[in-house]
This record gives C-alpha cells, sequence and structure tokens, in this order.
C-alpha cells in the first residue's frame, strides 16, 4: 500500500486556495482545505460606527461586493426595523442579480472551461471545438465572458455609480431613483445580454430554454440542433460527461438556502415575515424533505480553525474571531466550520435551484444526484433565469414612476440591538451578524458562502463539504490533477472571505 | 512584447475584477495590440499554478525577463512580522514580493492596498499591513523610501478601491509603450490624479450655490453633511465615469476618499467632520475665512430651481 501526501494551489479561484490531500494506492483518502489569507475584517468593524459597515464589508469581496452590501444593510435595517420602499427593494434585486450574471459568466468561462483545454484531452472528438471556445483571450466563449461580464455590471454602475464596491443601498433604500433614462438604458443592456446569451452559451432562443423541464427534454435539446451542441453550454457538457463530471464530485447531500431577492410586494417587513422571489430552505439530504429554514439552526465550529479554541458550534450572535494561528498543530485553516442542524451542508446555484423546486434542474438531480457538472449547470441555467427576471424588474419599475426609492429614518443613528443579513450571493448563502452597543458596533460575524463549502472538520471530525467531494476519488496521475481542479472549480471557490496559513510539517508535501 | 506577472497578496480580488471591466483600452486589447504578455494573472491563467513555480524559479535566477510587476492587495506581515497570515508555498508572500521587486523593470500597486495598506490597515491593523513603499501616509512600506525598481522609478501607485478599470490598463498601456509615467508626491500617475473627484460631478451646481443635503437619497450636494470627500479627493471618477457609465458622487454615494493613503478614514465615514457649519477638510488650498465669505454670498445668489433641488444631477 503506497501513501503520500500531496498539496496543490488552485488559480482560477477568488482567492488564495490550498488542499492538502492524502492518497492512498492513487484514490484520496483524506482531504484538508485550506483557507490561508487571513485579513480580520471582523476585528476591524468592531467600534465602528454601524453604518460604515456598508463600506468596508463590500471590500470583503471583489465579485460579490454588491452582496456584501446588501446583507449589511439588511442586519442594520433589521436592528433599527426600518422599512424599505418597494422601488427600493426592486433596484437592489436588479443590482443583485446583474452581480451575480457578471460572475457566472466570468466563473464558468474564465475559471471553469479553461480545464477543458488541458493537452490530457487532446484525444477527445470535441477538443479542437473546446479549444476554440474556451482558450483564454483566443476563445469566442472566454472572450464573449469577458465583454459581456463587463457590460452587465453597467446596470450596477447607473444605480450605485460604479462596481466593484459602492454603497448605495442605505438604511430605508437606495440612494438614486430609477429614472426613465436608467430604465431605458438598462433595458438595452438586459437586452444586448440576452442576445448574447443565446449566440454564444445556448445557441438557441432563452424562451425554448426556460421551458425545459426534465432531464429527458434536455437532452433532446441538445441533439436537436447542431448549433446547440456546439453553444458553450453544449461543448461544456458534452466535454464535462465525456471526461466524466457527472459521476464525481458530489459531496454531502445536505442543502441550504438563504432565498433571493426580497420580494417588492411585501417590502417593509422583517424576518421571519418577509418573502423571497426565490425560496428559503433546508434540503434534508437524509430524508429528501426541503424543511423551512431557521437562521437560529447555524453554528459555527473552529475545532480545525486557527481561531482561539471554544467548545462545539456557536451561533454568530455569540460567535468570536480571534485569531490563534497554531501552524504545528491539527488545525489547518482560517476558514470555521459553519454547521446548520449540526449537519454539514454545501450552498450555491445547485441547491438554490432545488430548494425553489426549479423543474430542470430538480429532474436532472434526481437522474444522477448532485454532480460537479450539474453543479456547474445549475450555474448557466440560473444566468438564463435572472436574465427574465430582470426585464421583469425593469419593467415593474416602469410601471410605477415616481415611486419613492428611500425612506429616510428618522433617527440618523441605528439604534443599539442586534440583527443579520442573509442573503444569496452568487456563491450561495451569505449572512452578517451585526450587534450595536453604545451607538457602535460590538460585535460582526460573517459567513460566507465559501465558509460553508470549505468548512474544514468540525468539533465531531466531520470534513466539510469540498473535502468529501474529493474524497474516494481515483486520481490517475498524482503529477497532474485536472480532475481535482474540475471538481473544486465546479463548486465557485471564493477564497478570499477567509485568511490562510499551510503548515506542511513533517509531511512529505508536493508542489504541483 | 512586455512581460507581467501579477499577484495578488492580501486582497478582495477587486482590482482584477475592477480591470476586467476596463474598456479604453480593455485587458484583451492590452494582450492583443499592446504586446503585454500575461505570463501569469491569477484568475486568467490557463496553466495550472506549477506555472507560476516555474515563472518565479526563473526570474529569481534571471533567466525570465520580468518587465512589469503588478502587485494587488495589502502587504501582510503579521503574525509577528512573519507575514505568514499571507503565505505562498510555505513562505511569506511579503518576502517573495521583495524578491521579486529586484528583478523587475517596473513595479505597480494596483488598488489603495497595494500602494498604502488600504482597508486592512484600518484599526486595529489585525494582520500588521503595509503598502509597497508607503505605510498610510508614511513614505516607505514594505520597500523603504530609496527603493528603485530597475528602470528607476519608485512604485507606481494607482490607487483606489478598487483603482479605476480605465488608470490601471491606460497605465499598462502606457508602460508598454515605453511611454514616461510622471508621478505626484505620492507617487501616483499625475494623468489620473491631477484632477478632484468634484471636478465634473453633476451635482456641482449644488456645491456652487451652496445648496447642501442632510439626508441621502435626494439630488443636492453631499460635501457639507454626508460625508463626501469628493473636492478632497484626486482622481479621474467623475472624468472617465466609472463602467463608462456613472461614479459613486453622481449616484447619490458620498465619495469616501478611496485613492487617498488615510482610506478608510477612522471618523464616521457617512458623516462629515465640521468646525459650527463648515467642514474641517475644505477643498484643497483654500482659506477658511474666504471660503465662509463666499458660501454665504453663494447662497444669497442660488436661483429658485437650485435652492429647491429641482434639478437632476
Amino acid at each position: 500500500m503506497s501513501r503520500r501526501t500531496i498539496q496543490i494551489d488552485l488559480n482560477r479561484v477568488e482567492g488564495d486556495l490550498d488542499f492538502q490531500l492524502e492518497l492512498e494506492d492513487g484514490k484520496i483518502v483524506d482531504a484538508r482545505c485550506i483557507g490561508s489569507l487571513y485579513r480580520g475584517f471582523e476585528q476591524i468593524l468592531v467600534d465602528r460606527n454601524p453604518k460604515d459597515a456598508l463600506v468596508i464589508t463590500p471590500r470583503i469581496c471583489g465579485i460579490c461586493g454588491t452582496a456584501q452590501l446588501n446583507a449589511a444593510v439588511l442586519a442594520l435595517e433589521q436592528v433599527g426595523r426600518i422599512p424599505v420602499p418597494p422601488a427600493a427593494v426592486r433596484i437592489r434585486n436588479l443590482c443583485l442579480m446583474a452581480e451575480t450574471v457578471q460572475s457566472d459568466l466570468r466563473q464558468s468561462f474564465l475559471f471553469f472551461t479553461a480545464d477543458f483545454c488541458h493537452p490530457k484531452y487532446r484525444h477527445k472528438p470535441l477538443y479542437e471545438k473546446a479549444r476554440a471556445a474556451f482558450l483564454p483571450f483566443k476563445g469566442w466563449a472566454h472572450c464573449g465572458a469577458l465583454e459581456y461580464s463587463r457590460h452587465i455590471v453597467e446596470i450596477i454602475a447607473l444605480f450605485g455609480g460604479q462596481w466593484p464596491h459602492s454603497s448605495y443601498m442605505l438604511p430605508g433604500g437606495v440612494t438614486t431613483p430609477a429614472s426613465q433614462r436608467h430604465i431605458i438604458d438598462s433595458l438595452s443592456i438586459v437586452n444586448k445580454l440576452t442576445r448574447g446569451f443565446e449566440q454564444m452559451v445556448l445557441g438557441g432562443d432563452l424562451e425554448t430554454w426556460l421551458a425545459l423541464q426534465s432531464a429527458d427534454d434536455f437532452f433532446a435539446w441538445l441533439t436537436a440542433k447542431g448549433s446547440h451542441a456546439d453553444s458553450a453550454i453544449g461543448l461544456f457538457t458534452q466535454m464535462s460527461r465525456d471526461i466524466g463530471l457527472h459521476r464525481v464530485g458530489f459531496g454531502t447531500p445536505h442543502m441550504l438556502s438563504y432565498g433571493a431577492y426580497d420580494d417588492p410586494d411585501a417590502a417593509g417587513t422583517f424576518p421571519p415575515q418577509h418573502q423571497r422571489l426565490f425560496k428559503a430552505g433546508f434540503l434534508n439530504g437524509d430524508t429528501g424533505i426541503i424543511e423551512a429554514f431557521e437562521q437560529a439552526e447555524i453554528t459555527e465550529h473552529v475545532r480545525y480553525s486557527w481561531f482561539q479554541p471554544y467548545a462545539g458550534g456557536r451561533h454568530p450572535f455569540q460567535g468570536q474571531t480571534i485569531p490563534d494561528y497554531q501552524p504545528h498543530s491539527d488545525r489547518y485553516t482560517w476558514c470555521k466550520a459553519p454547521r446548520y442542524q449540526n449537519k454539514v451542508v454545501q450552498t450555491g446555484p445547485l441547491a438554490d435551484a432545488l430548494i425553489n423546486g426549479e423543474a430542470l434542474i430538480c429532474s436532472l438531480y434526481q437522474a444522477e444526484g448532485g454532480n460537479a457538472w450539474l453543479r456547474q449547470f445549475a450555474r448557466l441555467h440560473r444566468t438564463a433565469r435572472l436574465l427574465l427576471k430582470m426585464r421583469e424588474t425593469l419593467h415593474q419599475l416602469a410601471a410605477h414612476p415616481n415611486a419613492p426609492h428611500i425612506i429616510n429614518p428618522p433617527e440618523k443613528d441605528i439604534p443599539d440591538g442586534e440583527g443579520f443579513g442573509l442573503v444569496t450571493a452568487a456563491r450561495g448563502a451569505l449572512g452578517h451578524w451585526v450587534q450595536i452597543t453604545d451607538g457602535v458596533i460590538s460585535r460582526y460575524q460573517v459567513v460566507t458562502p465559501t465558509a460553508w463549502n470549505a468548512s474544514p472538520k468540525d468539533s465531531e471530525g466531520r470534513h466539510g463539504h469540498w473535502e468529501s467531494s474529493l474524497l474516494g476519488l481515483a486520481v490517475d496521475d498524482p503529477e497532474d490533477l485536472v480532475e481535482i481542479g474540475h471538481i473544486i472549480r465546479s463548486h465557485d471557490p471564493c477564497l478570499v472571505c477567509t485568511v490562510h496559513v499551510l503548515d506542511t510539517g513533517k509531511r512529505t508535501t508536493l508542489w504541483l | 512584447m512586455t512581460t507581467l506577472l501579477w499577484l495578488q497578496t492580501g486582497s478582495c480580488g477587486g482590482d482584477t475584477m475592477s480591470i476586467l471591466c476596463a474598456d479604453s483600452p480593455s485587458v484583451e486589447e492590452l494582450v492583443d495590440e499592446y504586446g503585454i504578455q500575461m505570463l501569469w494573472q491569477p484568475s486568467l491563467s490557463m496553466e495550472p499554478t506549477g506555472r507560476l513555480e516555474t515563472l518565479i524559479e526563473a526570474i529569481l535566477a534571471g533567466q525570465q525577463t520580468l518587465d512589469i510587476l503588478c502587485i494587488e492587495g495589502s502587504i501582510i506581515t503579521g503574525p509577528d512580522g512573519s507575514g505568514m497570515y499571507d503565505p505562498y508555498r510555505g513562505r511569506s508572500k511579503m518576502s517573495l514580493v521583495r524578491e521579486l521587486a529586484e528583478k523587475a523593470e517596473y513595479v505597480v500597486a494596483l488598488g489603495t492596498c497595494a500602494a498604502y495598506g488600504g482597508v486592512h490597515s484600518a484599526p486595529p491593523n489585525p494582520t500588521d499591513c503595509l503598502g509597497l513603499q508607503f505605510d498610510k501616509k508614511s513614505p516607505g512600506g514594505l520597500l523603504s523610501v530609496d527603493w528603485r525598481s530597475r528602470k528607476g522609478l519608485p512604485v507606481i501607485n494607482i490607487s483606489g478601491c478598487p483603482a479605476h478599470p480605465n488608470a490601471m490598463t491606460k497605465t499598462l498601456a502606457m508602460l508598454a509603450m515605453g511611454l514616461p509615467v510622471e508621478l505626484d508626491h505620492i507617487n501616483r500617475p499625475k494623468v489620473f490624479f491631477n484632477t478632484t473627484v468634484h471636478q465634473g460631478c453633476t451635482r456641482n451646481e449644488y456645491h456652487e450655490y451652496d445648496v447642501e443635503d442632510a439626508a441621502f437619497g435626494g439630488k443636492a450636494c453631499m460635501f457639507f453633511n454626508l460625508g463626501c470627500q469628493g473636492p478632497v479627493t484626486m482622481a479621474i471618477c467623475n472624468t472617465e465615469l466609472w463602467n463608462g457609465r456613472s461614479s459613486k458622487t453622481r449616484a447619490g454615494v458620498p465619495c469616501f476618499g478611496c485613492t487617498s493613503p488615510d482610506f478608510p478614514l477612522d471618523h464616521d465615514l457617512f458623516d462629515t467632520e465640521k468646525i459650527g457649519s463648515i467642514p474641517v477638510h475644505l477643498p484643497m488650498g483654500v482659506e477658511r475665512a474666504n471660503y465662509m465669505a463666499y458660501k454665504s454670498l453663494a447662497h444669497e445668489a442660488a436661483p429658485e430651481r437650485v435652492l429647491n433641488k429641482t434639478m437632476d444631477p
């Protein structure tokens, strides 16, 4: 029996990601996911004016700053019971959707599909077509994604001034109304992107795509026309399935979604009363039942993280983030280990679609489970749905001219108290928990989507989702781990939210 | 051909996301038209990370030329000066950047983090962050005040949180073309840092007539009450619009001074610090007494359409 430890670090993810893998007879028997960068945001926020979180927290993440901003403002509004008018909810939703479309296009065609150009696949029948589509700076899908992702965030600039990193969602609303100029400009951007998405990603029209209800529908669609098979989603699907990505990378069966986009018709309500356009819930992988989501069920463990230890798990309102860097111990990451109902869960577009009951994704999931291909596929399917939803949101804004975009709260300062803001970012469930004492932030805890997915082991020794998605995987060539790259990138890793360091210790470490 | 290596240190990835939004020139144009060869860019390179290791070895051994070294992110020196809060393959990024800088013709700090320390160095600076050649306002960061790259320039600071997309791509294009890059007193290219955010702001008429908003969501100027630092911040936000469309101040968001070395200020960010009714920090070079006199006269002269805030920004 041969056993070796290898260490890999991955590019084309957001931030720094390292894995330490134990191989035994060519199979992965243990995996440690290492978030190696520590930046200390939760410490920087303490003692500041609560509203400063609206400037500081978007800077947690360059790719999902709008979602961070939304989580921060929702938490403050909950503390102050500050209502928001429907037009502001719509503008916030529109910008959140634009950011997610941006992220999904970049993740798919800048980060994920480039691996299909790997020389290992040169004998695959679609290799030349894949290179023509996905090669960085040369492939038509890579170039298209660069161009379209650049355009879609112009919508955020119209309402927020710039992307990335603005602070236009303030307690009570947004800073600028949806003028007719902005609405038509935004529609024009959505129109162009929709045509581009149809031509590049689908090779067919959006309506036909959105009418696909089942696995059978989809596979029939794929072969119905040459343009479907040769589209970006067609090539991505065929390459993925030829390689076998529909048979690997499952991870935990438990799925979590906070729900996405506040319902403007329920504007002015707070959790748990408030409603979302895409449903929140917890898909219990043991029973297959979707249960109601309850934020009190969230805890974080630090048994294997470089933070001052405490026993078991703590809810974020009792959370503590005191760095305690112990490289020569069995602790291995700057990620905490979040758990829901004390279970290991995954979050992201696959979880969102299943919990929201989207027929095509549910059907594919029933057929083949939550594999690496489906996880990536669910992300692109979401883009199609959001393009339609953005148009609908813009028409609703147009139908309510001169509706108020902000109701400034009577008190300038946010009162003492506690609140949380839970949103769906491009990578899944994002939560901010804030406590305010004597007019300043006394505790701020952020649980990012990647914290859920990249979780280390918890105090009961259970692996996190990414770690478990690699266990049992056969590795052909430990010197060239392209299959691991596919699986990990299908989770859309974003490690900038955490911090990290490596302990190579006395292990034989091989950097690839 | 101009070779470029891009490393992320203590970063949110926002400057990479920002440069992908550049359109004049775009990143694709830098590659196709300006002959920039991206040896490595963390979000764009196709090769596995082993390629980066090979490149770094070749550069340090003098076998691979490095024309432009781009650094995105704060230089993290903690814990205890080890830099291991931000490691690269068992060593600190801090030490790696120091070595690579010696081999580069030009070193470019992309964003306020790499230039001056940025948001991660806000109190209590939990990870002991610095900029490449500054520590906030103080000269000298990871590299000493006197340090110069092989071409004889200090670190070129394209500050901003994030840096403006086109300020980054234009600077890289200038370097690739061999054009001179003139720097200001804190080593920012003058061509992007010789105008205020205030210049070109569509709320200027309100400022001109001293009509100031006291609550967010309005149409008037945000300088006196709402924390806007537009008149004291140097950047092109209102002369070369973001994403080709707008700017924070046009959209009713105060300028937070993110291109300045002391970003983010310790003071409340949505509130203007004042002496009496006048901001502590006046537009650059203005005398307080003159400014007060000018403001009261301006208010007297204001037309109804401005006083009543009927004009759209």
